[in-house]
């Protein structure tokens, strides 16, 4: 043992060493990279505004229609009234109603097309990725795998999976990004009669929001617009005047969920650096275990005249 | 110590080689069974891809995943763990006494990963796309489950395989002794590239078991705070390591009390005091991530949370306190109890961020289907079936020397008509006549 230990720690002297400089150099480059998400240069979205929402749901249909989906009637054979987002329904509105008196509230949900996406930096072959210019965060159905880990990671439980059928698709809310092309708004800022929802750049959208704020001071919860910082920012914004974890967004802190989680994790894979080197000793220490094994049996087999077994 | 140890047990029952469990039959009542209960689950498989995954089981909007990923590939490949840490304690850390029970390491691992990804491919919604697994610019090289799924198809089909070779080799070259000139080529190749394949055999487990602790980080709060923790990664692949353990040395005790075969408790107290440290170090890690999260009130609060949390950590750190004590005191009993409540303990840990510990919203809940549990059910039994036939054609399980003189004898006198066992045919002492009769004998 005497032997094998302090060769381990010379091993482990070597590369720890040289494992050292290259955490240092990748935390280096790494902190360059996480100073917050890169904000898309044409980052749009939309600001729901829940205290001007009447909760007519012309949304809700307006968004089925707009994306092709069969309206969702599966409740009761005959109304459009799906119980939350899932496979037909990539857009909801949902009533907040608490029982002790305190104000209600309506509340839109949709994909919140974070800056920092959780879905995104979960995906395994990046079925689910974020445009650079629009900051849309896309499903491509040709890359995705159906593992359903974006809907584990999500932190607003957006992306749903279609439990029925052979051919099962993600669906979440993407900006109704044909009629953009096309020089439309979104679906459902298209019908919103109070315009309760409004589509613009986010930029634009921000300032809207601010202004609201201002005009009417104490109308909306802490005076803030959500995702402005929430999860890192967000490119669809809330204002409310219930509390916003109540409207299921929960306060997340300004650092996203990726960066908040996974930083030792993309730390340690940085370059595949620190792999490589734990590799290298590896190699190093089992190529001697290796060879007295073999030695070994060998002698065994001598002993026993059984060939030798490894 | 040692003196107490050697006096327990006869010189000549110490695990000098492996042989085949052999007087056996291959195919026994439990074998049709398992092979029954194989086929069903491959049955409903394709009922699953045409219906979808939604009939099939429990699953839902907010539990997206369901026992076949949460049970059979988080909780069995920990346990199919073996080559991993056996591998590392005895090629790494130089316990060569644990050389003994490699081959029960190595088998178990590959049969619970194969078992595993063959789940994950029909547990995944649309699998036909996992071709791009081959075009390494299209992962998301920061994506936990990406480097969960990689990896493990990736050590599974190469070095996994590629250790467990030796076996089957042996077999062939037993087998014809025309065979063996090839045979022994090939061993001599193998040998060369033993240390790059072990190697990577233990940097890869090591990578994607700690990223199934990392999958669950990006859930963030929805994950109970006793379990969830930024040390996640590094507590799951520690109990995947004494949770092997337990699967390696339980097994392989169990298959000895089955097949009446000597206990070599020499190597057996030698695993044993590596779990037992193991746990102990791994239930420290925890309490103290725990305690310094300041969350450790809430392990006394009165819900189901902090009941399994207590029934975890008395199983395991009980088990690990069995394993303790049956090293000084020699109690074949308490060993096998405390690998088996520890391993359990382990599987309950490892089950639980998904699961039991997950709480998606306040309404959600999942239990899985019948369709579910029996499709899981028959691909853990393929793996025991599959280790059933491995064990009694190959040479695994470990053995006193005398055992292989048995088995040549056995194999001569008793069944002379079998001729395909391979490990008999030539000789006595199932060599051929130049090595029997050579100057050492």
């Amino acid at each position: 043992m005497a032997i094998t230990r302090r060769e381990l720690i010379t091993t482990i002297a070597m590369t720890g060493g040289t494992a050292a400089v290259a955490v240092t150099v990748g935390t280096g480059t790494l902190h360059a990279e996480t100073e917050g998400p890169r904000i898309p240069s044409a980052a749009v979205g939309l600001l729901y505004d829940a205290t001007v929402c009447i909760g007519c749901k012309a949304c809700v249909a307006a968004c089925a229609e707009a994306n092709g989906e069969t309206p969702d009637t599966r409740g009761d054979s005959l109304h459009q009234a799906p119980t939350d987002l899932n496979d037909l329904t990539r857009n909801i509105i949902k009533l907040y109603k608490p029982t002790d008196g305190t104000p209600a509230s309506f509340v839109k949900r949709q994909c919140m097309h974070c800056l920092d996406p959780a879905c995104a930096a979960g995906c395994p072959f990046q079925a689910l990725h974020k445009d650079l210019e629009s900051g849309i965060v896309y499903w491509t159905a040709d890359k995705c795998i159906g593992c359903r880990y974006c809907t584990i990671t999500c932190p607003y439980h957006v992306p749903r999976f279609q439990w029925v059928g052979y051919n099962p698709r993600v669906t979440k809310c993407e900006l109704c990004s044909h009629r953009l092309a096309q020089g439309r708004k979104p679906g459902c800022t298209s019908v919103c009669p109070t315009g309760a929802v409004i589509f613009g750049p986010r930029t634009v959208l921000l300032t809207e929001g601010k202004r609201r704020i201002k005009e009417t001071p104490g109308r909306y919860y802490k005076d803030k617009v959500y995702g402005e910082t929430d999860n890192g920012g967000t490119q669809s914004l809330y204002l409310s005047r219930v509390p916003f974890d109540d409207l299921g967004l929960p306060e997340l802190g300004e650092e996203s969920v990726p960066e908040k989680t996974l930083r030792w994790q993309r730390r340690f894979y940085q370059y595949f650096a620190l792999p490589a080197l734990l590799y290298a000793g590896l190699v190093q220490v089992i190529r001697k275990s290796v060879k007295g094994h073999v030695e070994e049996a060998h002698e065994h087999e001598k002993e026993t005249g059984l060939r030798a077994q490894l | 110590m040692s003196a107490i140890t050697t006096s327990q047990f006869k010189t000549e029952d110490r695990w000098e080689r492996a042989v085949p469990v052999f007087g056996f039959p291959v195919v026994t009542r439990f074998f049709l069974v398992l092979m029954a209960l194989t086929l069903v689950a491959l049955v409903l498989t394709g009922y699953r891809e045409l219906a979808g995954l939604g009939p099939v089981s429990g699953m839902n909007d907010a539990f997206g995943w369901g026992i076949w990923k949460t049970f059979n590939v988080m909780v069995l490949t920990a346990l199919g763990s073996g080559a991993f840490a056996v591998g590392i304690a005895a090629w790494v850390f130089r316990r060569k006494k644990l050389h003994a029970l490699m081959r029960m390491a190595l088998l178990t691992s590959f049969l619970a990963y194969a078992s595993g990804l063959l789940l994950l491919g029909i547990d995944a919604g649309r699998p036909w796309n996992f071709y791009w697994i081959v075009f390494p610019w299209k992962w998301n090289m920061h994506s936990p489950l990406a480097e969960v799924a990689i990896c493990m198809s990736i050590y599974a089909m190469i070095p996994l395989a590629v250790e467990n070779l030796p076996p089957v080799l042996e077999r062939l070259w037993y087998f014809d002794s025309r065979l063996r000139p090839g045979v022994e080529k090939m061993e001599k190749h193998l040998h060369s590239v033993f240390p790059y394949v072990i190697a990577l055999a233990y940097l890869l487990p090591g990578m994607h078991q700690s990223s199934l602790g990392a999958l669950m980080l990006l859930a963030g709060e929805r994950v109970h705070p006793l379990w969830q923790s930024p040390f996640l990664p590094l507590l799951y692949v520690w109990a995947a390591c004494f949770m092997s353990f337990g699967c390696v040395a339980g097994c392989t005790m169990l298959c000895c009390l089955v097949w009446k075969r000597a206990m070599d408790m020499d190597v057996l107290d030698e695993a044993a005091r590596i779990t037992c440290g193991l746990i102990y170090g791994w239930a420290a890690l925890r309490l103290l991530d725990i305690a310094f999260r300041e969350q450790l009130g809430t392990a006394f609060h009165f819900d189901r949370f902090a009941g399994v949390f207590w029934l975890e950590m008395l199983m395991i750190v009980g088990g690990g306190y069995l394993l303790q004590r049956s090293v000084r005191t020699h109690e074949r009993d308490k060993m096998f109890m405390g690998y088996v409540l520890s391993s359990v303990g382990g599987m309950i840990y490892r089950f639980s961020p998904t699961t039991l510990a997950f709480r998606p919203n306040p309404q959600a809940l999942y239990f899985p289907a019948t369709i579910e549990v029996l499709v899981s059910l028959g691909f853990i039994a393929m793996g025991v079936a599959g280790f059933l036939f491995a064990v009694k054609k190959f040479a695994i399980l470990p053995g006193p020397l005398y055992l292989w003189h048995d088995m040549a004898s056995y194999f001569r006198f008793r069944r002379p008509y079998i001729r395909w066992t391979g490990y008999f045919k030539y000789g006595f002492f199932g060599e051929d006549e130049e090595l029997t009769n050579n100057p050492h004998e």
